[in-house]
């Protein structure tokens, strides 16, 4: 590798360069995108925002396999029951339903993404650019209220990094549900990148279930673009992995449009997750809600970065951020990092962080009514964890939720 | 049925205990009301919170036996399986945990320890229902989550919801008449007397007499500085009521 881009490339870099060598077709953007990454290498915990989530160490020394191992099964989804439009990207291809997509919904394989500009600065978000062979996309055209949910499934397997894309777009005064799951064994790094649109007035529930093993380091990110009055809610569960970072970048650019995005994490043995949003109000009278929930058990780390920030014209913003961790054991992490940035003077914009154990009084309350310690710390646990899970609308989805939640309790030591 | 022997308790960061209960020695005969009174600081909550497995709240002498069997190496939940309920002075508001659903599982628990079978979805809704308008509670403060947002008063109502539910075989009622107007006192008395019974006892805890007008008790006690300094029988809650604890308060 006489010409490089990389200064002093780890095993891990060294290995995707040569595999964005061995690339065929690559275009100006891929090229640009490339170099981007490579000025900046995998982030590592002297970065600004990557502190706990430290990508170059998790992955400096993994020599990525050039081809991901075959996926031979895949079993059914827990969502499988809600009868959705299921849509499988394994190991970074695209695999759509048999049947057409309905009246009103559009989906197919697309050219990869070009660069988006909220994500230029993103070093993982730009190797995602540089490497994604080809991109799903959806869109629910104007007027379309689509009840059916669509379940895009990202399964991973084997020793290869591996890149996915995925492209939303939400009509005017339409209404969408889409479902995201991440699964699977992929230590050499699994990367996705959604970048969503919802125009005026239309409106998006997204709901995201991370499930992968315990030597998995992911990462996935999503831009965006929040159109005038209209809604986006998020719903996030992570049982962590080695290393696992969902990142959402929200841009108001309407009035008066609103955004809900909760997240709750249970972890346990060394499992790792990271959530960070980044909220953007360019636009006036928008509405934030975010509720973040982290369980951490033996050695679990959970992390939390929330930023709200607020334009000058953005007058009338109204939002909030609660971030809550509950620690159940003396290993266990938690790190949060609530910002907010404000520019405009007319507006409401709040914080609060919270970190602490289970209730020494609740658990005694509860005990002295005949639960057994176990069932005394799972149900406050379930009650903790409660707050995001039990205010999804959808009964099904729910149930799927509260399903994964009380799964992740009984196996509990 | 309840024997409390030369109990001493002992509170506070280990390093800097004091002794809150100095010998105290009481018994409650099956089918018997006994109310403790006694002032502040008296050790009144201390002896609940001993009796029910507290953390922090271990005796360091003596015993307390329900049945024959010794609770005090017993946890929390094997002493509620065993039929011991208390019934808390400041109940706790518990967000995110469902009425319905901690109750059916406490009730549940309770049975199965004992080799009971467990209840039914439809006996439990039934008896749920029977009991809440026994109590004065509606069906929507059912539906809430456990006490979040109540008033004191209906704090209470749902403690004794849950002793009726549970129909335990000894009650700890701790200050249970604080903060309740007439009609919610009736009340307690209600659910009291309709449990009242050869198999069954009650240690009710309080500060004033009024609420032994609704719920007779056989024996009264008074509790000062540890331990019981004098005991009578009904009548002795209107003496007290006139003639005060300082009294007690002296010869402790």
């Amino acid at each position: 590798m006489s010409n490089s881009l990389l200064i002093n490339p780890s095993a891990f870099e060294a290995g995707l360069e040569a595999a964005f060598r061995a690339r065929t077709s690559v275009t100006e953007t891929h090229g640009a995108a490339y170099e981007r990454f490579a000025s900046q290498h995998l982030p590592n915990r002297r970065r600004e925002g990557w502190k706990w989530s430290d990508y170059n160490a998790a992955l400096r020394s993994v020599s990525p396999a050039s081809a991901p191992d075959a996926v031979e099964t895949i079993a059914p989804s827990a969502f499988a029951p809600l009868d959705p439009i299921e849509i499988q990207i394994v190991n970074g291809r695209v695999i759509l339903p048999t049947d057409a997509a309905p009246k009103g919904v559009r989906f197919g394989i697309m050219d990869a993404v070009g660069t988006i500009p909220e994500l230029e600065t993103h070093a993982i978000a730009s190797m995602n650019v540089a490497m994604s062979p080809k991109a799903f996309g959806l869109e629910i055209k104007n007027g379309v209220l689509f009840n059916r949910p669509v379940l895009i499934r990202h399964i991973g397997n084997g020793a290869a990094p591996i890149f996915s894309q995925t492209m939303i777009r939400v009509g005017e005064k339409a209404f969408a549900t889409i479902i995201e799951t991440y699964e699977g064994a992929t230590p050499a790094l699994a990367s996705h990148l959604c970048h969503l649109v919802i125009r005026d007035g239309g409106s998006l529930n997204r709901f995201i279930m991370n499930e992968t093993d315990d030597n998995t380091v992911n990462h996935s990110i999503c831009a965006a673009k929040i159109e005038e009055r209209a809604h986006f809610r998020q719903t996030s569960l992570s049982t962590g992995a080695r290393l696992s970072r969902h990142e959402t970048v929200l841009h108001f650019w309407g009035e008066g449009a609103k955004a809900q995005i909760d997240s709750a994490a249970l972890l346990r043995s060394d499992r790792h997750a990271d959530f960070t949003t980044h909220v953007l109000h360019k636009a006036p009278g928008c509405e934030t809600r975010q509720l973040h929930k982290g369980v951490a058990d033996e050695k679990g780390r959970a992390v939390f970065q929330g930023k709200f920030e607020v334009q000058r014209a953005a007058q009338k913003t109204d939002a909030k951020m609660t971030a809550n961790a509950l620690l159940l054991s003396n290993g266990a992490e938690a790190n949060h990092k609530p910002e907010l940035e404000i520019y405009a003077d007319d507006v409401e914009c709040a914080h609060g962080s919270t970190c602490g154990a289970l209730d020494a009084d609740a658990l005694f309350y509860l005990r002295q009514r005949g639960l057994n310690e176990h069932q005394a710390r799972a149900l406050l646990i379930e009650a903790f964890a409660g707050e995001v899970i039990d205010v999804i609308e959808n009964d099904e989805i729910r149930e799927v939720y509260t399903a994964k939640v009380s799964q992740w309790l009984e196996a509990r030591a | 049925m309840l024997k409390i022997d030369n109990l001493h308790v002992a509170v506070g960061a280990e390093d800097n205990k004091s002794e809150i209960i100095k010998g105290l020695s009481l018994e409650v005969p099956a089918g018997e009301v006994h109310a403790i009174m006694g002032p502040n600081g008296s050790g009144k909550s201390t002896l609940s919170y001993t009796a029910a497995g507290r953390d922090g709240y271990e005796a360091t002498r003596g015993s307390i036996t329900l049945e024959g069997a010794d609770i005090l190496d017993m946890d929390p939940d094997e002493r509620a399986a065993k039929g011991l309920f208390l019934s808390f002075q400041h109940p706790m508001e518990i967000p995110g945990v469902q009425t319905m659903h901690f109750i059916r599982t406490a009730m549940n628990s309770q049975r199965k320890a004992r080799g009971e079978d467990e209840v039914s979805a439809a006996d439990f809704i039934k008896l749920i229902r029977e009991k809440a308008k026994l109590v004065g509670l509606d069906d929507a403060k059912l539906k809430r989550p456990f006490n979040v947002g109540f008033s004191g008063g209906e704090k209470k109502r749902m403690e004794m919801l849950q002793m009726a539910m549970f129909e335990p075989t000894f009650s700890i009622m701790d200050e249970t008449d604080s903060g309740l107007d007439i009609d919610a006192l009736k009340m307690v008395g209600d659910v009291v007397n309709a449990l009242r019974g050869p198999g069954r006892g009650f240690l009710v805890i309080t500060h004033y007499q009024r609420l032994l007008e609704y719920i007779k008790p056989d024996r009264v006690h008074v509790l000062a500085g540890g331990r019981i300094v004098k005991s009578g029988g009904a009548n002795l809650a209107a003496e007290l009521e006139k003639s005060g604890y300082d009294q007690f308060v002296e010869a402790a």
